[in-house]
């Protein structure tokens, strides 16, 4: 087990970690890594040593209804990404990266494991083109939307930067994605590894069994 | 004279590349090293939806001339190519495929954007995309789809 020394320079590197829009910074080969940096080991995992609390969310879900997400995770190990559907490259890999590994799991351990998907273009994002485009991914993903500012704020407290769906100049809509998986523990219902962009099927798949169970990857 | 850039392309898996200069070649083209481009690693990784899908390649130019990606079309759909400018994509229209290096669509970074798809595409189809550039003239692409998890650096 790997343990890694992550702690309040790492949440000013998480907070500044944001990314507009379908890209990242011009090398993505290591981004958010460098704060963990440890020879020949699992860079895409970051252990917290002060894990994150789980935001104060209650948005509207797939099917239109209230979800409050501490209730509704509650003891269950989550794991949480910021993105929106109109997103090419980013937001599609990390959630079939996340979808493809848990296909390897147990049917028991598949209905243990909460996934949100909580959409940073809640305009564009209904619940119900969020349910579409989550049915293509994997059908038990929480799709979550809702008041922007809602959102911005619980992604906040999560040290991810969201930016509010703005036009450009030819009228096309840049929305912002979140840089990182956050997974949450079912004993401590805290967010205690990220996952960075990098973080590929492999790296969930060899993950997913120890975070269901609360342990450090 | 009259002189067609032809970008004999050194081809990488299964990408095929058919068409040199195009009809349009420029008449003015300075004599001597001209620009000499070819694509590698074109990939798109099988989209959620009809609506909206990603494409990756690389432009590699041999020449001593710097060359431009104008425009890229598909019969597939629409295509603009994004990059990543600070902390926000941005379309851009012309793009530099500098003399002796590179333009690099990749995930996480720049990509090619397809929208308004007339169907889906689908692992193990192919795309048929062409790149317009400014010296050599038209380059056509057949780009594969992969799995929608699909990783360059490990080929799966």
């Amino acid at each position: 087990m790997r343990k890694k020394t992550f702690a309040a320079a790492a949440l000013l590197a998480a907070a500044t970690l944001t990314l507009s829009a379908c890209g990242s910074g011009e090398d993505s080969a290591q981004p958010v890594t460098v704060v963990s940096e440890e020879a020949g080991s699992d860079k895409a995992a970051i252990v917290l040593d002060k894990p994150f609390e789980k935001p104060d969310l209650v948005l509207t879900d797939t099917n239109g209804k209230k979800y409050d997400l501490r209730k509704e995770t509650e003891g269950r190990p989550t794991l949480i990404y910021f993105g929106y559907t109109n997103c090419p490259d980013v937001c599609p890999l990390t959630m079939n990266n996340v979808a493809v590994a848990k296909k390897q799991l147990s049917k028991a351990q598949q209905d243990e494991l909460r996934v949100v998907f909580v959409t940073t273009d809640p305009e564009r994002d209904t619940a119900s083109a969020l349910g579409k485009w989550l049915k293509g991914i994997d059908p038990q993903v929480v799709g979550l939307t809702g008041d922007f500012d809602t959102i911005q704020a619980g992604a906040r407290t999560l040290g991810i930067t969201i930016e509010p769906p703005h036009k450009d100049k030819n009228g096309k809509v840049v929305s912002t994605h979140g840089t990182q998986v956050v997974a949450f523990s079912p004993k401590t219902d805290a967010g205690y590894v990220l996952y960075t962009e990098d973080a590929t099927v492999d790296d969930y798949t060899k993950d997913l069994p120890k975070l269901i169970k609360g342990e450090k990857p | 004279m009259r002189r067609l850039v032809a970008p004999v392309a050194v081809l990488t898996g299964t990408l095929f590349l058919a068409g040199c200069g195009s009809g349009d070649t420029r008449a003015d083209s300075q004599a001597g090293s001209g620009a000499e481009v070819s694509v590698s690693g074109a990939y798109m990784p099988q989209p959620v939806s009809d609506s909206m899908a990603a494409g990756f390649l690389t432009v590699t130019n041999k020449g001593g001339t710097k060359d431009e990606l104008t425009s890229v079309t598909s019969d597939v759909g629409e295509v603009t190519a994004h990059e990543t400018v600070g902390s926000s994509m941005q379309e851009v229209k012309d793009l530099d495929v500098p003399a002796h290096g590179q333009l690099v669509f990749k995930s996480g970074g720049s990509h090619l954007m397809f929208e308004k798809l007339k169907r889906k595409p689908q692992q193990g189809e192919k795309v048929t995309v062409q790149l317009h550039f400014a010296e050599s003239g038209t380059v056509t692409v057949e780009m594969p789809v992969k799995s929608a998890t699909y990783n360059p650096k490990t080929g799966h």
